[in-house]
């Protein structure tokens, strides 16, 4: 319905423009998609209709500066959209290869045989999930606790300090973390727990969970400071202890800022390439028993990360790497779609431009 | 849970002075405090449970530390409940508390049963059960006092006497079934400490308040606060751990005056005597230069758009869902995204300029975002304001609202850009040739202009190039020794040029947001 509006509008201001501006605005945007289509067939001809279109806005900024403004930030826009759709439409193609070959079993199998060129993704699959829940084990409850301790419980000096040193230490690049669990914890758990090989799921859990950590507790915070002032002072009006409120006001009023917050950190941890790959020996085989945390195996993001070069060579088996994008980025979509609703819901309840 | 305290006391309205017992309970609390540490110096292998302190070895300290508590605290709860001291517990302990213990319970007794008399699932597991339920239900049917006291004191007992009979003791192992790992002695004794130690703070603290809710209040804060200050202290640690590591290797040949810094300023390769990141250290800065000369222009015109322009519906929240799910989508799937798309398209090999379309991609989302926040921060009465006066909107925009909202675009921008920065996932596959190379690409000097299409080309734009995150990726990949030295001074030099963008991003978002409230 707005979009139908927006169209409108555009057609609309189209109207009023005299006939130069209507035919430099039907040549900008021609020149643009026929550049974009020359892009993905033939790239060497991308520089004629981009020419031709710098040429067009170069006129109109000069002619028509707001009418040309408008459609410029519009197709800034609309360019957004377009990169999240080419980006959907070819993990998708790159993926239709290996799902057309393997059918359902891409997802039910566990093999993976480069020479036979069968492949399933459930060795990956099972890597992540266990890694995810372990890292969420760790950085949820720490995360929350430490967001409770800076927006309830620190006296404000301190919390003028921690929350941008929390920030800071988001920041903290992951192939460092990976590099420190490659280094100095695989050898270390060698040694201590007398595992058997180098790199196990469970410290990847764990360096991913402590590396999702700051981001747990930066959102969660914010949620915390979000719930009105006048919620907590009516709590403590009434005779309750600062943590009775915190317990019985503030947490639940947050408590979908939070969530969200927790499924972001999930989100992260997800999709974490760069300790897995470096920390894990990438096995492709799942580990016996399947509950052995401390044993070795692959992740959806380190099978990407380790196999794309001998992958090169072999079709299929790039294109099963893609298949493991595919599962990477719908279930991360998904999260994130999960995680807007949630604080959709919560920017409701708690209501008002407070 | 009721909050009006046990009846049988006289309650002060104003609680002035706890009788003795506050001082009594500081002794676990204090305990509690040390033993912490003491865990985590033992995991970190600061110090061996087998060391001698004062004579005594740490594992007998602590389990001693651990009985002393466990005295202590029973003492304390019965000193409360007989009346002998004055305190304020509520009827009964809080659900959740109960559940806890029982929880505790179920794993030491399910623990005991199916590893140590290696009982099958059909004895363990009833008789765990049986264990959570027996504690729940225990703590719930006493007074507050003896609820929180008691079962932290029998946990304390519990583990106190077993690392002190050698029942667990230094040379303990145990090879769980069906795991690769083995537990051995000094960690079983270092997590003793530490679940301990946190339960003997929340006592203690609970306790030396008089139980009831202040006491609850100051047990919980207490407990957070241990919480916060490990997870800081982990942070920090974990920088000071790549400074200690990494700092020899960046000062490596350095001198003040004439001013040399040779891992930074030298390339790799036979010539240098010492071998140096600066090709990465160029390249980086390259591709954050070109993701946000790509990226920063889209952004913003996007988000004046949706700000400005769009009416807010449906639209404008289809182009919000989808600038998060970019936001969250992984690293490697760009990475994939640009080995499918750009790749082939732009000179079917890895180049400089396919890293950064592929970084600006990744910086899109997050300085739209940012940016829409800034942009709807900036205050109506401006907009109407500079109406009232007749300024057309699109003036309005550039000369009112965009200035505005300069400062958070920025800040959104810097945080970006020290993200992209230390991303390696995403040019993993597009970027490198030879991760360690001699020199570094020369961008602004390999512009070409020619006569035919394309008019302008760029030798170096259309190289492979380095970037530091790849660096210290190819150093793993290459195998660890005599290189490992090289690989902390790529972390450190990393670590500081991500924190030097976070801090800078951080401080003028910090300023900025004071500067708006005031």
């Amino acid at each position: 319905m707005s979009g139908a509006s927006t169209t409108q509008a555009i057609s609309r201001s189209f109207g009023e423009l005299d006939w130069p501006a209507r035919i430099a605005g039907l040549v900008g945007a021609l020149s643009l998609i026929a550049a974009f289509a020359a892009f993905i067939v033939e790239p060497g001809a991308v520089v004629f209709p981009a020419l031709v279109f710098v040429a067009v806005a170069l006129y109109g900024w000069f002619a028509h500066q707001a009418e040309t403004a408008r459609s410029l930030t519009f197709l800034a826009t609309a360019s957004t959209l377009v990169i999240l759709g080419v980006i959907t439409v070819y993990l998708f193609v790159k993926a239709v290869p290996i799902l057309r070959q393997m059918g359902a079993s891409l997802l039910t199998s566990a093999v993976w045989d480069v020479h036979g060129g069968r492949y399933g993704l459930v060795t990956m699959m099972w890597g992540t999930l266990v890694t995810t829940i372990i890292a969420t084990l760790v950085s949820a409850p720490l995360g929350v606790a430490g967001a409770v301790f800076i927006s309830e419980i620190a006296p404000k000096s301190v919390r003028e300090a921690v929350k941008p040193a929390i920030e800071l230490l988001a920041g903290i690049p992951s192939i460092v973390y990976g590099y420190i669990g490659f280094v100095v914890i695989n050898s270390y758990m060698m040694d201590l727990f007398r595992l058997p090989t180098n790199g196990s799921l469970f410290i990847v859990g764990l360096v991913i969970g402590v590396m999702a950590l700051p981001t747990v507790v930066s959102v969660s915070e914010d949620a915390l400071n979000a719930v009105p002032n006048a919620m907590k002072d009516g709590s403590v009006a009434l005779g309750s202890t600062d943590w009775q409120t915190t317990k019985s006001v503030s947490v639940p009023a947050a408590i979908s800022g939070i969530s969200a917050a927790v499924i972001l950190g999930v989100g992260r941890a997800l999709g974490e390439t760069m300790a897995a790959t470096v920390i894990l020996a990438n096995v492709t085989q799942l580990p016996e028993p399947l509950y052995d945390v401390f044993g070795n195996t692959i992740t959806l993001t380190s099978a990407i990360a380790s196999q794309y070069g001998v992958a090169a060579g072999r079709p299929t088996q790039l294109s099963a790497l893609f298949a493991a994008g595919v599962v990477l980025f719908v279930v991360v979509l998904a999260l994130s779609v999960v995680s807007q609703t949630i604080e959709r819901r919560m920017q409701q309840t708690l209501g008002g431009d407070q | 849970m009721s909050e009006s305290g046990g009846a049988n006391h006289d309650r002060a309205n104003i609680v002035t002075e706890t009788s003795g017992v506050d001082r009594l309970a500081g002794v676990p609390a204090v305990f509690g405090a040390v033993a912490f540490v003491v865990g985590w110096a033992i995991v970190f292998r600061w110090v061996h449970v087998t060391d001698v302190l004062a004579g005594v070895t740490y594992a007998t300290l602590l389990s001693a530390g651990h009985v002393l508590a466990a005295v202590v605290l029973c003492a304390v709860g019965v000193l409360s409940t007989t009346g002998v001291v004055d305190t304020d517990p509520d009827d009964s302990t809080g659900l959740f508390t109960a559940l806890a213990f029982g929880a505790i319970a179920f794993v030491g007794v399910g623990l005991t049963a199916s590893q140590t008399f290696d009982t099958g699932a059909g004895v363990w597991l009833p008789a765990s059960v049986v264990a959570l339920v027996l504690v729940t239900v225990a703590v719930l049917s006493v007074p507050e006092d003896l609820g929180v006291t008691l079962p932290v004191a029998a946990f304390e007992l519990v583990v106190g006497l077993a690392v002190l009979t050698d029942v667990i003791g230094p040379s303990w192992t145990w090879s769980p079934h069906g795991f690769s790992a083995s537990f051995v002695g000094p960690i079983a004794i270092a997590a003793f400490a530490m679940v301990g130690s946190l339960l003997c703070v929340w006592a203690g603290t609970n306790a030396s308040q008089g139980f009831g809710s202040r006491g609850r209040e100051l047990g919980a804060y207490s407990l957070i606060s241990t919480y916060a200050a490990a997870l800081l202290a982990i942070l920090v640690l974990l920088i000071v751990f790549v400074v200690q590591n990494g700092i020899d290797q960046v000062l490596k040949g350095a001198q003040l005056w004439p001013f040399k810094l040779p891992f930074v300023l030298n390339g790799y390769g036979l010539q240098y005597d010492v071998n140096g990141i600066f090709p990465a250290i160029v390249g980086t800065v390259w591709l954050v230069v070109g993701a946000v000369v790509f990226a920063v222009p889209l952004a913003v015109g996007a988000a004046v758009y949706l700000t400005e322009y769009a009416d807010q519906g449906r639209f404008t929240r289809i182009v919000e869902t989808a600038t998060n799910g970019l936001w969250s989508t992984p690293s490697i799937v760009y990475g994939l995204f640009a080995f499918a798309f750009l790749l082939p398209r732009i000179q079917n090999n890895v180049t400089l300029l396919t890293g950064q379309l592929v970084l600006g991609f990744m910086l899109l989302p997050l300085v739209l975002i940012t940016s829409r926040e800034a942009l709807q921060n900036v205050p109506d009465e401006y907009r109407d304001a500079s109406a009232a006066l007749g300024v057309t909107q699109w003036q309005t925009i550039r000369s009112v609202v965009l200035p505005a909202a300069i400062p958070g675009v920025l800040t959104g921008v810097i945080l970006g850009v020290g993200r992209i920065a230390g991303e390696t996932a995403p040019i993993l596959l597009v970027l490198v040739r030879e991760p360690f190379s001699a020199s570094a690409p020369s961008v602004i000097g390999s512009f070409h202009f020619t006569a035919s299409a394309p008019f302008v080309t760029n030798e170096a734009l259309l190289s492979p190039a380095t970037a530091l995150p790849y660096q210290l990726f190819a150093v793993i990949t290459a195998g660890v020794g005599a290189s490992q030295e090289f690989g902390w001074g790529t972390a450190l030099v990393l670590l500081c040029v991500v924190m030097f963008f976070y801090a800078i991003g951080i401080t003028t978002r910090i300023y900025f947001r004071r500067k708006l409230r005031q």
